[in-house]
């Protein structure tokens, strides 16, 4: 059981990537040094291969220039003096029987006036040298030779380093691997049971981050900051159901109260008329307030887009500030249209909907601008760009209510008792949305300003 | 009395809509489907005819309808739809269709737009003056006068006036006039267009003359000379 749980572990452990790369790692930097070590070992050899054969040729030269009792003196000097063991002198006659100097066997596969390596097979010592042999004039040959023995202990050394630095390398280098696996796997359980939890229903929940902020910290983040928007958006849909619910109580509430008194209280038909159409007055108000928002979703899905038509937006908002100049008379507040040109400013889209966003605002600034007040629609169009602002002299918005007025039945303090839904707003933001436009809302020192802009 | 096929599956909306029909004064007959409807359609003399746009079975709203101005029967139409789209409208009325009613709608909303979808085919088109009482309304010179009096009215007022007394005697809703004066879609143009109306009103009703427009609870207006 522990052991098929380790060897699945183990499993994991490989598949991870930071475990794999690790090893594909440690695989290219295991071949680049192996290359590295071959070519300077190659480099060395022939270094130490030129060297000797250099001193060869120049030892050669200076023994050729003597004479026979001169070579003969100088072989037996050399030979007498231990410090010139790794480079013995001998003088061979034709059937290569040694005549003077350090007893060398005659090498066996003599090469003549070429540097070649050989085996010394006399039983004292059977040590490989490097030697350069030549004729001489009264037929028999010379031998200078150089022992290889320290070039090969050198190099047996550097082959030994070399192989325990790779051991000691790949040891490590797995043990790294293992390490980044296992932290890596380490991570991935953290987020899957992060994850797990989630699923589970647990929207507090968010992925572990480190503190390294490396790649994996950054997804996690991301997912993370989706998390966020996802928990947002769930309590904006729990957050309409509940102003739904609380919405629709109230006229119902009131609906039913008013059914009640005309059972209890009306005496006449016209009384009973008059209790009715209260009543279908406050179903009317509720019906409504679910048409609007029926419409903010019918909007919001986009389906209208393939209604869309080019349409001059100036023409539509002078179309509303036309329609609402009499309701704005009444209320007392100047209603005014605004342009610097009359050139049309068009865009694709649906013309009733560009109406009623426009009509929406203006029906908002009327609303909250007191007696004495001004509104102003100004539409500009340049290119592309087309905006259209809405100004007014009115109560205004609070700046840290700007974003919250767009959301479904959200009411400002301020405008809690005017009469409306809470809707008008939201609907306006979503046919923005349907038309590519944003909408900003600001607060100038007086009023509010509300602008699309394309 | 007026006589109406009513073609709705739904067997709810299809009593409602038989409901404020009969109460309107009209006598209805139903028909559950597409292909009922159009044999009725096309074998009944009817004046107006209330469709449901989606129907049940191989012969839909505009199927019907197409087959039926294929059949060269121009009674006067009115769709009944759940979807408020403006193309879906325009689909509608291109298919033949005289008027397009989303639902969900009111009682009074259907019976002032068939009352127009009927009385349309009895006006003649080549008159230039209008009168309804003392009120006369030049359809060239878009102007208006009252007993004599030239009444002062802006473009549009002369319009909202115009359809109503193009159907004077007649129940026209807010959106309606709405519809016919702005030509935008707009649920909530209802409380403005009353201001419109009252301004009208102030104009049109004169100092010692009859007032011309009532006010109908629920949603509409009517203008007729009572005297």
């Amino acid at each position: 059981m522990a052991q098929a749980m380790f060897s699945m572990r183990s499993i994991e452990l490989f598949r991870t990537s930071g475990f794999r790369l690790a090893l594909v790692f440690l695989l290219v930097f295991g071949a680049a040094a192996g290359a590295l070590f071959l070519f300077v070992d190659w480099q060395m050899q022939s270094f130490l291969d030129q060297r000797s054969d250099e001193w060869l040729t120049r030892e050669m030269q200076s023994l050729q220039s003597l004479s026979e009792d001169a070579v003969l003196s100088r072989l037996a000097v050399r030979s007498k003096d231990p410090t010139n063991a790794e480079r013995p002198f001998s003088l061979f006659d034709r059937s290569g029987k040694l005549i003077a100097g350090v007893s060398l066997s005659y090498p066996d596969h003599a090469v003549f006036d070429a540097p070649f390596d050989f085996a010394d097979r006399s039983a004292a010592r059977r040590d490989h040298y490097r030697g350069l042999l030549r004729h001489r004039a009264d037929g028999t040959a010379i031998l200078v030779a150089q022992s290889l023995h320290e070039q090969r202990e050198f190099r047996e050394r550097l082959e030994n380093a070399t192989l325990f630095a790779s051991l000691i390398t790949a040891v490590f280098g797995l043990a790294g691997a293992i390490a980044v696996g296992v932290g890596a796997v380490r991570r991935l359980d953290a987020m899957s049971d992060a994850a797990a939890q989630i699923v589970k229903g647990d929207l507090k929940q968010r992925l572990p981050t480190g503190r390294a902020g490396g790649d994996i910290d950054r997804l996690a983040n991301v997912v993370n900051e989706m998390l966020d928007e996802i928990e947002r958006l769930m309590q904006e849909v729990k957050g309409v159901c509940d102003n739904i619910a609380h919405d629709m109580r109230t006229p119902l509430t009131r609906l039913l109260a008013s059914l009640e008194r005309a059972r209890r209280r009306a005496t006449s038909i016209d009384e009973y008329h008059s209790y009715v159409d209260e009543a279908l007055d406050e179903i009317r108000g509720i019906l409504k307030t679910f048409g609007a928002l029926l419409r903010i979703s019918e909007v919001e899905d986009g389906l209208r887009r393939s209604g869309f038509v080019d349409i001059d937006v100036k023409a539509i908002a002078r179309d509303a500030v036309d329609f609402f100049e009499p309701a704005a008379d009444e209320s007392g507040v100047a209603l005014a249209y605004h342009s610097s040109n009359n050139e049309p400013a068009i865009i694709s889209g649906d013309p009733s909907l560009i109406f009623e966003a426009i009509a929406n605002l203006i029906d908002n600034a009327i609303k909250f601008t007191p007696r004495e007040g001004r509104a102003v629609v100004e539409v500009e169009g340049n290119g592309h760009v087309v905006t259209v602002t809405v100004e007014d002299t009115g109560i205004g918005i609070r700046a840290e209510d700007a974003d919250a007025v767009l959301r479904r039945f959200y009411r400002a303090e301020k405008s809690r008792h005017a009469p409306g839904n809470g809707l008008g707003l939201s609907l306006v933001s979503a046919i923005a949305r349907l038309h590519g436009m944003r909408l900003e809302i600001t607060t100038p020192d007086i009023g509010t300003r509300v602008r699309l802009a394309t | 009395m007026s006589k109406i096929l009513v073609v709705e599956d739904d067997p709810g909306t299809a009593s409602e809509i038989e409901a404020a029909l009969v109460d309107h004064g009209c006598t209805v007959t139903q028909a559950p489907d597409g292909r009922d409807g159009l044999v009725k359609a096309v074998s009944g003399t009817f004046d107006a005819i209330v469709l449901d746009r989606m129907l049940p079975g191989t012969l839909d709203g505009l199927g019907l309808l197409a087959a039926l101005r294929a059949a060269a029967v121009q009674t006067p139409v009115l769709i009944l739809s759940a979807l408020s789209a403006v193309d879906e409208r325009v689909r509608g009325l291109k298919a033949g269709g005289d008027d397009y009613l989303t639902k969900p709608f009111e009682a009074l909303e259907l019976t002032a737009r068939l009352d127009v979808l009927m009385r349309r085919r009895t006006v003649a088109s080549q008159e230039t003056v209008l009168r309804v009482g003392d009120l006369e309304i030049n359809l060239l010179t878009h102007t208006a006068s009252r007993a004599g009096n030239v009444i002062d009215l802006l473009p549009r007022e002369y319009q909202l006036l115009e359809y109503l007394v193009r159907h004077s005697g007649q129940i026209v809703t807010r959106t309606m006039m709405f519809e016919e004066v702005w030509h935008y879609r707009y649920g909530e143009a209802t409380n403005v267009i009353d201001v419109h109306i009252s301004k009208l009103r102030k104009k049109l009703d004169l100092p010692g003359l009859v007032p011309m427009i009532r006010t109908l609870r629920g949603s509409g207006y009517v203008l007729d000379a009572i005297n």
